[in-house]
């Protein structure tokens, strides 16, 4: 019997070596008194990011070898069968360390920046941008460039600043149009799913084609008429209401298509049970369709959430009818302010950043089964 | 309870497809009407004009003399059974048969001994608390009858409620109709492409093909005098043998001549031709399987053939067998009649004689496709 060596275990096992070693070279290197070896750039001086990364690759390249000699070992068991059995299982343990390994360098590279801005929202001194984050290589030949942290930033934020205001703005925008627009996009979708009616068709498609053109194009006749109406500029924020809800209609792809995988028969049987309409939506149709509904709600709440572009010219430097992307935004418009507040918009970008966190965390399953759900029926 | 009345119904479809033509029908207060055909022949369509759940082109449909066309299915005051159950998912079995109740507002302990009673009557009360997706096909019926049952409708319409049950489970779940029936005891619209369930359900049967209606009858009327060739075939299984040959009439007896053969045609169908004074000719000949029976070489009549396939069904032989000149035909023979040494003979390739039964055979004029003694 030939005893052939897994190809999954050797690729691990020279991974593991390279992963090892890097890892132990950017954690020596940071180590030393004298770098080995230095890496020049403009961004990237921090230690920090290389113990990070040091760590991380050391990790990663023991669980490879270890992974590579438990299977060495069970390659040794003189077992016809079970070595069949187990060929099949390592083949799938091989893909899926594959996976898992690419997932967390994926993970790592998409974590660092809010890692980062964490760190450098907590401190105080200095207020600029630095090309460090806990220590300054050259505090030691200047006194007074020791970096401090705290929870100044925050506390700043809430007393010294328009920061509330804004938030609370951003605020009453995004609920505001999750409502409205989830409405409207269910409704919407419902109807084009179940209502049969001259010119649906051209409907569905005239809004698809319509739906290709950037919002863009709309700002400045749209500025013009919330201007004449007197919702831009200070009343910018029932304005940029108007202007989200008012498509939110095309939004109903999704949803439709969900809703078209429910049987028609489940309408015609409520229907024939005496509901009306608007009770089949509401009563079958909307439980059944709980992961659509969220992702409604949650994209609803999202875009004017981050919204930058639309916020910026209906408010039209009015202060006081900022949303948070676009007060965040001003603290850093010009170099000298920059220096003086960015870690403060850090502090702003973390606080706008939980609500998302945390409705994202409670309802990530609903969402992902919503993006998905209407292909595969849910 | 009330008669349901359908006035030159007609159904349109967008793209000019006429799927209803000029459909008529008087349903009586606490009939039993079943709806068959072919699949595409309009029956379900039918049906669902009278839920309210497709448009109507053109015609009138009345329940209890009040005209429905304009009303929601939900002012109708029907019930109706789905093929595919269509139970709400996300219910338990109880909120699914209570759903109708909450919706008209009725107190909760009405709901609860109405469903309860249903659920017995059905057999369903262990279930109550499951959702349908814990439950069997059969079950899943019995929970859709319920629903319908709960709402003390005018009329009772079911969509081919046994098709997606397994053979032994319909026999049942068909037996159950008919007590359910019994204990309901109102209009019942009934559609199915099974003639044997249209058969042994309906009070009249409706068999429609294209759109159009082919034959209103009992089943015993469908089945001894169907109006057409369409019907003929339709009702009874195996399907009838239809084959071309002479009818002549010798002084006053009727006769026909299949391969060669002369074989009187007597009894009530002969009185019958004769009262019509049919002129004789080709005719199309339609013979039950059940009414060729076999005969002895010296007879008259005989008729020889070949076995081809013997399908022993138990209680009977189903004998598909082919003429000297290549015609196919099916024989209906009951166990019973045969000896052991006959049994053993009916294999692949044996020659039989068979003859056909004069007083139930069926005229049907070449061109027309219509009975001719209708």
């Amino acid at each position: 019997m030939k005893k052939k060596l897994p190809l999954g275990a050797i690729i691990s096992l020279i991974l593991g070596i390279i992963f090892v070693l890097g890892g132990c070279f950017l954690l020596a290197n940071r180590f030393m008194p004298e770098p080995l070896w230095s890496y020049n750039s403009a961004y990237l001086t921090d230690n920090f990011l290389f113990i990070l990364f040091g760590a991380l690759a050391a990790f990663i390249g023991i669980l490879l070898l270890v992974y590579a000699f438990s299977s060495f070992k069970r390659n040794n068991v003189d077992n016809e069968k079970m070595k069949q059995h187990m060929g099949m299982k390592a083949t799938s343990r091989i893909s899926n360390t594959v996976i898992y390994v690419l997932l967390i360098l994926i993970s790592i590279v998409w974590l660092v920046p809010f890692i980062c801005i964490v760190i450098q929202s907590f401190r105080i001194q200095p207020t600029g941008m630095t090309r460090y984050l806990f220590e300054n290589p050259e505090a030691g030949l200047k006194e007074g460039l020791a970096i401090k942290f705290g929870f100044d930033n925050y506390v700043r934020l809430f007393t010294q600043t328009q920061f509330p205001k804004w938030y609370l703005n951003t605020f009453i925008i995004a609920i505001i149009v999750a409502v409205v627009q989830t409405i409207i996009v269910l409704c919407m979708s419902y109807t084009l799913s179940r209502f049969r009616f001259k010119l649906r068709k051209p409907m569905m498609q005239f809004m698809l084609i319509l739906g290709m053109f950037p919002g863009m194009l709309s700002m400045i006749i749209l500025y013009q008429v919330l201007k004449d109406l007197g919702l831009a500029l200070d009343n910018a924020v029932p304005g940029l209401i108007l202007v989200y809800v008012a498509s939110s209609g095309m939004g109903y792809y999704v949803s439709k298509g969900f809703f078209d995988t429910i049987p028609k028969a489940l309408d015609e049987a409520a229907r024939i049970d005496g509901a009306t309409r608007a009770q089949v939506l509401y009563k079958i149709i909307l439980p059944l369709s709980k992961p659509i509904v969220i992702y409604t709600v949650l994209s609803a709440f999202m875009g004017p959430w981050g919204d930058f572009v639309f916020a910026r010219y209906i408010s039209n430097g009015r202060i006081g009818a900022y949303n948070v992307a676009v007060g965040l935004q001003s603290w850093l418009a010009t170099t000298t302010m920059a220096m003086e507040n960015y870690t403060m918009f850090c502090a702003g970008g973390v606080i706008v950043a939980i609500p998302i966190v945390i409705l994202f965390m409670c309802l990530q399953r609903y969402y992902v089964e919503g993006v998905t759900g209407g292909a595969v029926k849910g | 309870m009330a008669s349901v009345k359908l006035t030159n119904v007609k159904k349109v479809y967008d793209n000019n497809v006429v799927a209803v033509h000029d459909f008529n029908l008087d349903i009586k207060d606490k009939e039993f009407v079943v709806f068959v055909g072919p699949s595409g022949c309009g029956k379900s369509t039918t049906l669902r004009m009278v839920a309210g759940l497709e448009e109507i082109s053109g015609g009138t449909v009345e329940i209890d003399g009040e005209v429905v066309n304009d009303l929601q299915p939900k002012d109708r005051n029907i019930a109706m059974v789905f093929q595919n159950y269509a139970l709400y998912p996300h219910m338990s079995v109880y909120d699914n048969i209570a759903f109708s109740l909450r919706l008209q507002k009725v107190p909760e302990d009405v709901i609860y001994n109405k469903v309860t009673n249903a659920a017995e009557i059905l057999g369903i009360t262990e279930y109550l608390m499951r959702k349908p997706r814990a439950l069997s096909g059969g079950q899943r019926q019995r929970v859709a009858i319920g629903r319908a049952m709960v709402r003390d409708s005018k009329v009772f319409l079911m969509d081919e409620p046994l098709s997606n049950l397994d053979a032994k489970l319909r026999n049942q779940m068909r037996a159950e109709i008919i007590l359910l029936r019994q204990k309901l005891d109102t209009t019942f619209i009934y559609v199915t492409h099974d003639q044997t369930e249209a058969m042994t359900l309906g009070d009249r049967i409706v068999i429609m093909k294209d759109g159009y209606i082919m034959q209103v009858g009992t089943p015993t009327e469908v089945f001894e005098m169907p109006e057409n060739l369409f019907v003929a075939e339709f009702i009874g299984a195996p399907k009838m043998n239809v084959l071309r040959t002479n009818l002549m009439k010798a002084g006053d007896k009727y006769y026909v001549t299949p391969f060669g053969a002369k074989l009187v045609v007597d009894g009530e169908k002969g009185d019958l031709l004769k009262k019509k004074q049919v002129a004789g000719g080709e005719v199309l000949l339609g013979v039950r399987p059940e009414h060729i029976v076999l005969a002895d070489p010296k007879d008259e009549g005989a008729i020889p053939v070949t076995l081809e396939v013997n399908e022993m069904m138990g209680s009977e032989l189903h004998l598909h067998v082919y003429t000297e000149d290549g015609t196919r035909l099916i024989v209906r023979i009951p166990t019973i009649d045969l000896t052991p040494e006959q049994r053993e003979g009916m294999v692949t390739g044996a020659k039989l004689y068979v003859t056909f039964e004069g007083k139930v055979m069926h005229f049907f004029n070449p061109e027309t496709e219509k009975n001719l003694l209708f």
